[in-house]
């Protein structure tokens, strides 16, 4: 079974990172982390924060790219074009079928986020050789921290994007769908600030209504928990402990909306 | 010993805003026997793409029953032994014919040493292994139709589901899919075959379904020809029953 789902994955793997799009979405971001040498001369102070941000948002802004013009395709459009008929022609059940897209889906962002990581780093290396002084409190650790984090996330918007394409047809709608998702659990956090406030101080909640919140911001897809760039470019200590609860945050979210997929995709046809 | 069997299939779609149902195909039974070729003709819209997507486990039949090898078809076991080639088979454009052949083996099970030289003589007999390392996106129709025939056989399957095989081939290419066909069932293999080519179903197979409207109208074997063409069989059958 778990050949079966390799065999899917690594097809998988080969379709999405000969796309021109991964091609277009590498340089753009490569251009970006380029342009940090070039803007950090014009800042007078925190280089070191400047250049985290850039290059940290330069990833993130990536992995967006590659999850909506790349990962939609690879599944979406694989039920929209009918490409899905080679796969299910052969002995795989519907479950293998997501399991092995999703893998594969999970291949070319960690292959994107190591490229994207390597480029970075470089971009930082000589960022600090230039700026010295300004980099002393710049920590690798922090850094590397967010990258993961932020890789976390997509491995739960990929799942998202999964399951949105085992339920709908369109692959219009899945990309709909994913970008409402993103910028929903991107939020979420804001939402729950505003919701325990009243006029900048504390809002007078029931016991039961505030669990009720707190319960629903995870729940519901809490994103923002992924989004490190404020603690690396401040070069602040994340303790191992919120690492490892973000980690099992991704993996149980990831899990429950890939079952879930699974269990409609079985039920669906494809006429 | 049937392999394909079908017992009284029917099959709607539902359309449109109001969400209403058209009938695709109405009580369908029919049997392949093993080493059997059955060729399935009909115009368009007759209904054969809809019972080869329920051989297939695409889509779900509303009524009755079909085994294959005594398997359910949303069973994967039911699909280790069958190859398909869809009306117009659509590929992984960026992977090579040699990748796409390569998965199919593996997801069947096959050892990579068999598996290497069975896409090679796969390859040499639909032309292809000149173009074996090109990206699909580089292929012409026909050159991704014959790529579409080596995927449905590579693995070896004992029943193949052929829809349209002959589409966007010149005669060259379709003269090299019947010899291919007709080297199957020497081989022993059960053919399921849907054209709308009346000669080459004449050409290649034992019976023949013909279907008009989503029903099945009438199975006939080559010996209940005589000295009629298929066309004339085929034409007499809908005119009867558009009268009827």
């Amino acid at each position: 079974m778990l050949n079966k789902v390799l065999s899917l994955s690594i097809l998988t793997f080969l379709e999405g990172v000969r796309d021109r799009a991964i091609f277009g979405i590498g340089l753009f971001a490569l251009a970006m982390m380029s342009v940090t040498l070039v803007v950090l001369g014009f800042f007078m102070r925190e280089l070191d924060k400047v250049a985290v941000d850039i290059n940290l948002s330069a990833i993130s802004l990536a992995g967006l790219l590659v999850t909506f013009f790349l990962s939609i395709n690879l599944m979406a459009k694989d039920i929209d074009k009918r490409t899905i008929y080679c796969v299910m022609s052969k002995p795989f059940s519907r479950a293998q079928y997501v399991w092995g897209k999703y893998i594969g889906i999970l291949f070319i962002i960690s292959t994107a986020f190591a490229v994207l990581t390597f480029c970075s780093s470089l971009t930082i290396v000589i960022a600090k050789m230039q700026y010295t002084n300004w980099f002393k409190a710049f920590s690798w650790i922090e850094y590397f921290k967010a990258v993961y984090a932020s890789f976390l996330m997509f491995v739960v918007l990929n799942a998202f994007i999964i399951f949105f394409s085992s339920i709908t047809s369109s692959s219009f709608l899945t990309l709909l769908f994913s970008i409402c998702t993103y910028i929903a659990g991107q939020t979420i956090e804001e939402v729950v600030i505003y919701l325990k406030s009243a006029n900048g101080q504390e809002a007078q909640l029931s016991e039961f209504i505030q669990k009720m919140i707190d319960i629903l911001q995870y729940i519901l897809p809490n994103l923002s928990v992924f989004d490190l760039k404020v603690q690396a470019s401040h070069a602040i200590h994340l303790p191992l402990d919120y690492l490892l609860a973000i980690t099992g945050y991704a993996a149980i979210y990831s899990g429950i909306l890939m079952i879930a997929a699974s269990l409609m995709f079985s039920r669906r046809e494809l006429p | 010993m049937a392999i394909i069997d079908l017992n009284n299939v029917s099959k709607s779609y539902v359309s449109g805003f109001l969400m209403r149902k058209k009938k695709a195909v109405s009580n369908i039974s029919f049997k392949v026997g093993n080493g059997e070729i059955l060729g399935i003709i009909g115009a368009n819209g007759a209904g054969k793409s809809t019972i080869i997507k329920m051989i297939q486990g695409f889509i779900r039949p509303d009524k009755g029953d079909i085994l294959i090898d005594n398997n359910k078809p949303f069973d994967p076991a039911s699909r280790i032994k069958m190859g398909y080639l869809p009306e117009n088979p659509y590929f992984y454009t960026n992977l090579t014919a040699v990748e796409l052949l390569r998965f199919s083996t593996s997801a069947s099970g096959m050892p990579k040493q068999l598996a290497d030289k069975r896409i090679k003589t796969l390859l040499e007999t639909v032309d292809l292994y000149p173009h074996r390392k090109q990206r699909l996106k580089t292929y012409s129709k026909g050159m991704t139709q014959r790529a579409g025939i080596c995927f449905a056989l590579v693995h070896d399957p004992q029943v193949v589901v052929l829809d349209e095989p002959m589409s966007g081939l010149d005669p060259l290419g379709r003269k090299m899919v019947l010899d291919l066909i007709l080297d199957l069932k020497a081989q022993g293999k059960t053919i399921l075959f849907c054209s709308h080519i009346l000669n080459d179903v004449e050409r290649v197979c034992d019976r023949v379904a013909v279907m008009d409207k989503g029903h099945l109208r009438k199975v006939f074997t080559r010996e209940d020809l005589g000295n009629q063409t298929m066309e004339e069989v085929f034409l007499h059958t809908i005119e009867e029953r558009s009268e009827c």
